[in-house]
């Protein structure tokens, strides 16, 4: 599993200056988590979007999910070496990276959104990418263009 | 086609400052293809603007609109009626387009969001290559098929010029050395001697060095 989170130590100092319920929008393909409803938390708001493939998403669909309120946006996305459609996983780390510098250049930090390699099925890495994500977002506070 | 580059969101955002309610006109030809001016950079620039002027505590209404070709009239006049309800137009097609929208709706300020680059091709999924100047009078015959003024960093006609280095071009080593190329395309095709002929000095007025040109098809003309 590939997790690119910020800094742990930074996040730790900062973990208790906001107490907010953060809306969390979950893009998954479905061979790597069939079902984002299993990802049950009563502290965050999780909307989950199922895609038959992760190079179905666009850069757009990942700002339309800032514009309608997300504080983070999670994309779950399979191996590298085993996207079914040989280089789906591939295209949406770039299309991820790109949506990073753009929040970078919004000024809404480019930390915001991440892409996660995971297994098909792996709740449990999932559960853990949602629980980091939690963290960072006590640093980073609520999205401010929501 | 015309390939171009969409500007920095900094540099589109202060063009869009003070205004309330703008349009982003897209098209959908040559800037399209190269993922600077279709409907999706449309939507993905006006989302990004939204944003970033609402994280600023602005807020800013921005419609979007993508027609076929901002460079003809009969498309432009579908954007009539978007573009009479806003103070601002960002356009994201090349030069040519942005300056028939801007004359089309003199009453509307017109921004140009793309960076125009040059007439290429796509060489691979991404790459985006230059192959010509559009200089008024064509001889990629003499060359293989190579445009040497385009593609040589030194427009040589009767190359090489002798700084090439394995293929490269001494001006850009990323660049390959378009005389290499126009070599080993004659010695493939057995025409290697053809080269030695002399290739005169090219007349530069047929380019845009005479002055803005102009294409007349009279029989077109009504």
């Amino acid at each position: 599993m590939v997790v690119q989170t910020m800094d742990r130590p930074k996040v730790a100092e900062k973990i208790e200056c906001n107490v907010v319920k953060p809306q969390i929008t979950v893009f998954h393909c479905i061979n790597a988590l069939s079902n984002a409803a299993l990802l049950d938390y009563d502290n965050c708001d999780i909307e989950s979007v199922k895609l038959p493939c992760s190079s179905m998403s666009r850069e757009l669909v990942f700002l339309k999910a800032f514009e309608s309120g997300a504080d983070a946006v999670v994309v779950l996305v399979c191996p590298e070496n085993s996207c079914r459609y040989l280089q789906g996983s591939l295209r949406t780390a770039k299309r991820v990276n790109r949506v990073k510098k753009l929040l970078d250049e919004i000024g809404l930090d480019g930390r915001r959104i991440n892409l996660y390699n995971i297994h098909n099925g792996d709740v449990r890495a999932a559960e853990k990418i949602i629980e980091n994500t939690l963290t960072d977002l006590a640093f980073l506070g609520p999205n401010p263009a929501a | 086609m015309i390939t171009g580059e969409q500007k920095p969101l900094a540099e589109i955002k202060a063009k869009v400052k003070g205004y309330k309610k703008i349009l982003v006109l897209g098209c959908g030809t040559c800037v399209k293809t190269c993922f600077a001016g279709g409907e999706d950079e449309v939507a993905t620039l006006a989302s990004a603007l939204r944003l970033s002027f609402k994280k600023d505590g602005q807020t800013i209404k921005v419609e979007e609109q993508t027609i076929e070709r901002q460079c003809e009239d009969e498309f432009i006049k579908e954007a009539a009626a978007k573009i009479a309800g806003v103070e601002a137009v960002v356009s994201l097609a090349c030069g040519a387009g942005v300056q028939m929208v801007a004359s089309r709706f003199p009453g509307v300020p017109l921004l140009p969001g793309v960076n125009t680059t040059f007439i290429g091709i796509l060489e691979k999924p991404g790459l985006f290559t230059e192959k010509c100047l559009g200089c008024g009078n064509c001889i990629v015959d003499v060359f293989g098929g190579i445009c040497p003024i385009s593609r040589c960093a030194k427009k040589l006609f009767n190359g090489p010029c002798g700084g090439s280095s394995n293929g490269k071009c001494e001006v850009n080593a990323e660049t390959e050395c378009a005389w290499q190329l126009i070599v080993d395309k004659a010695i493939s095709s057995g025409q290697l001697e053809k080269l030695a002929e002399y290739v005169p000095p090219k007349d530069w007025s047929a380019s845009n060095a005479g002055g803005p040109r102009k294409l007349v098809r009279e029989d077109h003309v009504i």
